[in-house]
C-alpha cells in the first residue's frame, strides 16, 4: 500500500474481526438454537393469525385454530432480515468501490453478496414450507413473494454478471453498479406488505398490536443469532476471499 | 445541450439510414403477435381476451424492447464509435441521456405500429372500454422506464461474454416492479370497469415512482459504467 492511498482504510482480513469471527458464528449458533428452543417452549401457539396481524386468510377468519406452523417465523424473518442487511453492505460497498476503485471493496461486496444468497435461499425455502401449510399451495404471486422471488433472481444474476467479465475492474465497476440498482429492490421488498394492504403476507414490524413479551424475546434471540451468524460467515468467508487473494499475488510475484 | 443533440441526431441519423433496429423490431413485434394468435387459438369461445390484453402487450413491449435494447449498442462497438464519443470531453452523463432518448424515441416509433395491430388482432372482436384511450399513459411511462434502465444494462451486457442472454438476466428482473404496475393499468383502462381509477392512479403513480429512481440511479452510475 503506497503513501497517497493511505486516506482510505481497507478491510484487511486477519484483524481482531477475524479472531472473533469464529465465535461470533458459534454465539450465534447458540442463541439461534437457544431461540427456536424457547419458541417452542415459552412463546404461546399463536391463535389464529390474532397475534400476528393478518385477519383474513382467503376471505376466512383464521382464528379458531392454535397455529403450529407460526413456529417458523422465528427462523424466516430473522433470516430475511439479515439476507437485507446483507444485501445493504453490497450496495455500500459498491459505493465505496466506485468512489475509490479499490479492488478490496469489491471483494467486499461480493461476499456480502454470496451472505446474501445463503440467507436469501433459507427465506425461500423456509417462506415456501409455511405458505403451503399455511396457504395451501406451494407459490402464489403475491407481492411479498413476487418481490422477494425479484430479489432472489437479482442476486443470482449478480454472479451470472460477474462470470461472463474477465477484466477484473471492469467487472468490479459493473458488479458495484448493480448491486446499487439491486438495491432498490430491497425497500420494496420491505414495505411492500404495508403499500399494498390487500397482501396476504403478515406485516411484522408494526408499532400497534406487535408480539407478546413471550413471543418477543425469542424472536429477538434468534434476530440476533442470526446477524451473528451472518457477521461470521461474512467475516470467514472474507478472510479465506483474502487470502486466496495474496496467495494468487505472491504467485504472480514468484513467477517474475 | 449542444452535445446532447448531436449525439441524438448521430443515433437517429444512422438508424434511418440502416433502418437496423426499427426493421427487426417491429418484424420481432409483429412474429410475437402470431405466436399469440397460435397460444390463443385452441382459448374457449367465451374466453375474455379483455382480461388478458394487458399483460399480453406488456410481454409483447418487454421481449421488443429487449431485442432492441441488445442492438442499440452492438453497433456502437462494432465499428468504435464509443471509442470515438468517449474521446468528446464532455460530461458522461449527457451520453446516457441521448442514448436513452434515442431508445425511447425507437420504441415508441415500434409501438405506434405495433399497439394498433394488437387492437386489429386480438381486440377487435370485443369491444374495450370508453377509457381505453388511457393505456397510452402507462405506455408512455413504462417505455420511459424500460428506455432508462435498459440503457444502463446494455451498456454494462455489451462487453460481457454472452450479452444477448445476459441483458434477459439483468433486465427482466430489474423492470419487474415497472411491469407489475404497467400491466396493472394498463388492464385497468382497457377493461374499464367501475371505479378503474382506484386501479390505475396508484400503478401509474408506482411505475412513475419508480421510473424516477430508477432513471436518476442510471443517470447517475453511467459514468462508472461507460468509462470502466
Amino acid at each position: 500500500m503506497n503513501d497517497t492511498k493511505k486516506a482510505v482504510r481497507l478491510p484487511e482480513a486477519g484483524g481482531m474481526w477475524d479472531k472473533a469471527a469464529p465465535f461470533a458464528l458459534l454465539a450465534g449458533a447458540l442463541l439461534a438454537t437457544l431461540g427456536f428452543i424457547l419458541t417452542f417452549t415459552t412463546a404461546p401457539l399463536v391463535l389464529g393469525a390474532t397475534v400476528n396481524g393478518v385477519e383474513l386468510i382467503g376471505d376466512q377468519m383464521v382464528s379458531n385454530k392454535l397455529l403450529l406452523s407460526q413456529k417458523i417465523f422465528y427462523f424466516h424473518v430473522p433470516v430475511a432480515i439479515a439476507s437485507m442487511l446483507a444485501l445493504a453492505f453490497t450496495a455500500y460497498y459498491g459505493v465505496r468501490f466506485l468512489m475509490t476503485k479499490e479492488a478490496r471493496f469489491d471483494t467486499c461486496a461480493k461476499t456480502a453478496t454470496e451472505t446474501a444468497l445463503v440467507f436469501i435461499i433459507c427465506t425461500m425455502v423456509s417462506g415456501e414450507l409455511w405458505t403451503r401449510f399455511e396457504w395451501g399451495v406451494w407459490w402464489t404471486w403475491e407481492p411479498r413473494l413476487t418481490t422477494y422471488l425479484i430479489l432472489m433472481l437479482l442476486v443470482i444474476a449478480y454472479f451470472i454478471l460477474r462470470n461472463a467479465i474477465d477484466d477484473p475492474e471492469r467487472r468490479a465497476s459493473y458488479a458495484a453498479v448493480f448491486g446499487i440498482i439491486t438495491f432498490v429492490d430491497v425497500p420494496i421488498c420491505f414495505m411492500i406488505t404495508r403499500m399494498i394492504p390487500s397482501s396476504v403476507h403478515p406485516v411484522v414490524f408494526r408499532t400497534d398490536s406487535g408480539m407478546s413479551p413471550d413471543m418477543l424475546v425469542p424472536f429477538l434471540i434468534c434476530f440476533f443469532g442470526m446477524i451473528l451468524i451472518a457477521f461470521g460467515l461474512y467475516r470467514l468467508r472474507f478472510r479465506q476471499a483474502r487470502l486466496a487473494e495474496r496467495v494468487a499475488l505472491i504467485k504472480e510475484h514468484l513467477e517474475d | 445541450m449542444h452535445h446532447y443533440l448531436t449525439l441524438l441526431k448521430k443515433d437517429l441519423t444512422q438508424e434511418f439510414r440502416t433502418k437496423e433496429m426499427l426493421t427487426s423490431m417491429g418484424i420481432y413485434a409483429l412474429l410475437v403477435l402470431v405466436v399469440f394468435g397460435a397460444a390463443l387459438a385452441q382459448t374457449a369461445s367465451g374466453f375474455d381476451i379483455l382480461q388478458m390484453s394487458g399483460g399480453l402487450l406488456w410481454v409483447l413491449i418487454v421481449f421488443t424492447s429487449l431485442l432492441g435494447l441488445n442492438r442499440s449498442f452492438a453497433h456502437e462497438k462494432e465499428n468504435g464509435c464509443l471509442e470515438g464519443v468517449l474521446l468528446i470531453p464532455l460530461d458522461r452523463s449527457v451520453i446516457f441521456l441521448a442514448k436513452a432518448t434515442s431508445n425511447l424515441l425507437f420504441l415508441f416509433a415500434v409501438e405506434v405500429v405495433t399497439v394498433p395491430l394488437f387492437y386489429f388482432f386480438f381486440l377487435t372482436t370485443t369491444t374495450p372500454a370508453a377509457s381505453f384511450w388511457m393505456i397510452v399513459a402507462p405506455l408512455i411511462v413504462g417505455t420511459v422506464g424500460i428506455a432508462g434502465i435498459g440503457t444502463l444494462l446494455s451498456t454494462i451486457t455489451i462487453n460481457t461474454r454472452g450479452r444477448d442472454v445476459m441483458l434477459a438476466v439483468l433486465f427482466i428482473p430489474l423492470v419487474y416492479p415497472l411491469l407489475y404496475a404497467c400491466v396493472s393499468a394498463t388492464t385497468a383502462a382497457i377493461i374499464g370497469s367501475e371505479g378503474f381509477m382506484d386501479v390505475f392512479a396508484p400503478a401509474l403513480l408506482l411505475a412513475g415512482g419508480y421510473d424516477i429512481i430508477m432513471v436518476l440511479l442510471s443517470w447517475v452510475l453511467y459514468d462508472f459504467v461507460i468509462s470502466a
